[in-house]
């Protein structure tokens, strides 16, 4: 039951780009994917700039390879495109594709196609294309038509816990994987912008009207985004067998519950400290091993000072160069766990560590800051990456390079 | 414009925070004008102080944006009842 | 698709389960039931102020506190003050929440929204307000995979007590009656156009199920108790089986893995839900291998819906521990005499989703 878990390949797509490459050269060049709503109506279009991937639905299907009309969300076909991406760069056969266990992950699911025909579909005399999207509201939809596309029926799962979601992918699937299952499991989360969650999110009052500055002092809150990413885990058998070489492998994870508020976190951080402790402990690794930690980092008032203050109380002030890339991305919510462990996975390939975007004055509450340079040849070997969704999930994933 | 006292006002946001917030089976009068509303007592939270702004917005056209600007007029009924006064558009 | 035959498996400590029958009350089984004429089953409802007072329960959905009590009934029966992690499952999740705030954002143009509905509307709020209400820090998580979410919660449960992270784990699942998601269900034929009574909706040999809806909650633990229910020996989940064939393999070879073979299995809790196009092969394994057992089902008293697999475990360790098999789930007369000790449950979720789960009792 202690099998080792490797990551062998990874696809992604957010507003910064529409691959892995796309997406790193836009991190080392500092291009954020912050602007105007183009494809999504809402009142506040000039007013909620988002991080919104520049490809109406009709282009999304072309790039998928599938066909419009045929009712796959916005959602799936992102996901489709990562998912795609994450098999060719880990170099699965169709048969091995077919043979692997999918975890995927989303909230939002099919709902932002619900917003455009919501009263017609409740009458069951109306009719138009909208029928093309019976049935594609609720989260598990997703993963039947990527299982569909693949061909997969092995093992097939959702998860839906909100901004933390694709990281309990990761971290349920590396946990099926060990128990023999299968020998590659493929991971991860999508999630389309929409309108429900632009206003989910405005009505909560925690979104910042400008550019997002995580840990900064005068941050006020978050930019939403969307995008998709997939992970390939292997068993190390698979690995002997192909001869493949992976690109880390996940030494540690961890998932807490923070019990203290349905949407905010607790002051301290007690649910984040302890899935960062747990993660570190299952790697078997101190605090002084980690090299750089791709924080959660929102830019909401709560997360960073509930974040900063877990992280300064488990790496004290010697704190490892940490940075949130939600600036670049904004946040993709289900996917943000994927995208950002993938993120991670590039910056072993690459040795580099990310700048964290409009940081300008510390918190008057932390003694630690975010590393605002970008750094390459890093020489990182433990990468932490955080996730914390409403309901009060905490989720740590701890990559190691191979 | 309704052109209501503070001490009329009083039971009237009892009433109306009592019926935002779905707490059934409590009679207004049993809530104090000036108890903390988001103390330990009631254990209200940081979504009950939105929905209150909204109920603001809806029943009195007072519009909100800054969640620190909510907090301190949100601290008692008394003090909802005096911001209401001076503020409302409806 | 194959679940670990390595699995331990684990015992059933307590459950509390709100259906469109009179269940929430743990002492009852079955006594008092309830007819539905037309086609859609809701839930009968605990009185909320057993669990709850005014503040606790302020702004919470129906749903959410069906779910708080349904869980407080559990941690109750099972002795327990709070479990060492909680996992949620569901297939669409809080609809009436995501619909009234829908509503809102279409009919006001988007302001003077109401955030309560936005937050009790994402599908983990259920499994955050019970770590709340309960003060549990520990592993929790939610699936939504459509007619396996429940399976997936089980088997993430029965992971995390192998892992030794837990001891006792909350299990829950919870789905509600939604007239969108219905309509979609009606169009597909997947729900019964015409209206039928639930206790003939297995003599109607029509297309389509009743639609339903419920909720579920179990202590699952490493050891058992003597207020044990049963245990979960094993489940298995078979997705889109090609063939007939395909699935009575799978079924017999999870049979074997866990050293028994059909004739061993006392009670048979069967997923039919009433719908005569896909109810085939479950009526087809019970028929071939099961005919010596007592076959009980109970989408009648239930309606369909994405968890509702997790009724089929409550009736089939319900039986084990009281050794009553209730006359209104009676498939086919009684036909094991002596002590009721291994039950398998055979469940159908649109004829898409197969699963098996194995109880037994010593």
């Amino acid at each position: 039951m202690n099998r080792r878990v490797f990551i062998t390949g990874y696809g992604v797509i957010t507003a910064i780009g529409g691959n892995g490459p796309e997406n790193f050269a836009s991190l080392r060049d500092r291009k954020c994917g912050y602007g105007r709503l183009e494809f999504l109506e809402t009142r506040y279009q000039d007013d909620i700039y988002c991080c919104e991937i520049k490809l109406s639905d009709e282009a999304l299907c072309r790039r998928a390879g599938v066909p419009t009309g045929c009712g796959f969300t916005r959602t799936t076909l992102l996901g489709l495109i990562a998912i795609r991406e994450a098999i060719a760069s880990a170099g699965l056969t169709d048969r091995e594709v077919r043979n692997a266990g999918l975890v995927s992950a989303t909230t939002a699911g099919g709902i932002r196609e619900l917003e455009k025909n919501f009263f017609e579909r409740q009458d069951l005399q109306s009719s138009g294309d909208f029928l093309a999207f019976m049935d594609t509201v609720d989260p598990g939809e997703h993963m039947e038509r990527l299982a569909a596309i693949l061909g997969m029926k092995r093992y097939l799962a959702t998860v839906s816990t909100a901004c933390s979601s694709s990281a309990n992918a990761l971290l349920f699937g590396a946990r099926l994987l060990k128990t023999g299952l299968a020998d590659c499991m493929i991971c991860g989360g999508a999630e389309a912008l929409a309108k429900i969650t632009i206003n989910g999110f405005n009505a909560l009052m925690i979104l910042d009207r400008e550019h997002c500055k995580p840990f900064d002092q005068n941050r006020c809150g978050l930019n939403l985004g969307e995008g998709a990413a997939y992970l390939v885990l292997e068993a190390e058998e698979s690995l002997k067998r192909s001869g493949k070489k992976a690109i880390a492998e996940l030494t540690g994870y961890a998932n807490f519950n923070d019990a203290f508020h349905q949407t905010a976190s607790s002051p301290e951080g007690a649910g984040a400290l302890k899935a960062m402790r747990k993660t570190l402990n299952m790697a078997g690794i101190n605090p002084s091993d980690v090299d750089y930690i791709n924080a959660h980092g929102t830019g909401t008032e709560n997360n960073d000072l509930s974040e900063g203050l877990a992280l300064e109380t488990l790496f004290g002030v010697n704190v490892p160069p940490f940075s949130s890339t939600k600036p670049y991305t904004g946040h993709t919510t289900s996917a943000a766990g994927s995208v950002e462990a993938a993120f991670c996975l590039m910056a072993f390939e690459n040795d580099v560590i990310y700048p964290n975007i409009n940081f300008k004055q510390p918190m008057e509450e932390l003694n630690i800051r975010p590393t605002t340079a970008l750094k390459t040849n890093a020489g990182l070997k433990n990468i932490l990456t955080n996730s914390l969704g409403f309901g009060g999930s905490t989720t740590s994933l701890l990559f190691a390079k191979c | 414009m309704q052109t209501q006292t503070i001490e009329e006002l009083i039971p009237q946001l009892k009433e109306q925070i009592l019926e935002r917030l779905v707490i059934e089976g409590m009679d207004p009068e049993e809530l104090d004008e000036d108890m903390p509303l988001f103390g330990e007592v009631t254990g209200l939270d940081s979504i009950d102080a939105l929905e209150l702004v909204v109920m603001l917005e809806k029943c009195y056209g007072i519009k909100i944006t800054d969640a620190k600007v909510a907090r301190k007029i949100l601290m008692t009924v008394r003090t909802i009842a005096e911001y209401v006064y001076e503020h409302r558009e409806i | 698709m194959l679940t670990d035959q390595t699995i331990a498996g684990c015992h059933i400590n307590g459950a509390g389960v709100i259906s469109p029958q009179k269940t929430y009350d743990n002492r009852d089984f079955l006594s008092e039931l309830t007819h539905y004429d037309d086609n859609i089953l809701t839930c009968i409802l605990p009185n909320f102020k057993d669990y709850l007072n005014p503040f606790q329960m302020r702004r919470l959905s129906r749903m959410l506190r069906m779910g708080l009590s349904a869980a407080t009934i559990c941690l109750r029966e099972a002795g327990l003050k709070k479990p060492d992690a909680i996992i949620t499952a569901t297939g669409f999740g809080f609809q009436w929440d995501m619909g009234k705030f829908l509503t809102e954002i279409l009919e006001q143009q988007e302001q003077q929204l109401t955030p309560t509905y936005f937050m009790q509307s994402t599908h983990n709020a259920l499994s955050g307000l019970i770590a709340l209400f309960f003060k549990c820090m520990g592993y929790n998580s939610t699936y939504t995979s459509r007619g396996f979410a429940f399976e997936t919660a089980l088997h993430d449960a029965l992971l995390l007590l192998q892992e030794k992270e837990a001891q006792h784990v909350l299990v829950g699942s919870f789905d509600e009656v939604y007239h969108v998601q219905y309509t979609d269900y009606i169009r597909l034929g997947y729900i019964k156009r015409e209206k039928t009574n639930n206790f003939r909706v297995f003599q109607a040999e029509t297309e389509g199920a009743l639609q339903g809806e419920g909720m579920a909650f179990f202590i699952m633990s490493d050891q058992p108790k003597p207020q044990s229910w049963c245990r979960l020996k094993n489940l298995h989940m078979v997705y889109r089986p090609s063939d007939y064939a395909g699935l009575a393999t799978e079924l017999i070879e999870f049979l074997r893995g866990n050293g028994l073979a059909p004739g061993d299995v006392d009670v048979l809790v069967n997923g039919v839900s009433g719908d005569i196009v896909r109810d085939r092969w479950n009526l087809d394994l019970q028929n071939n291998y099961f005919d010596h057992a007592t076959a009980v089902r109970f989408k009648h008293l239930t309606g369909e819906y994405d968890t509702a697999s997790s009724f089929g475990l409550w009736l089939g360790a319900k039986i084990l521990k009281t050794q009553i098999v209730p006359q209104a789930v009676l498939a086919s007369p009684v036909s094991t005499h002596g002590p009721l000790k291994t039950a398998l449950f055979c469940n159908h979720y649109l004829g898409k989703y197969y699963s098996f789960f194995l109880l037994t009792r010593e």
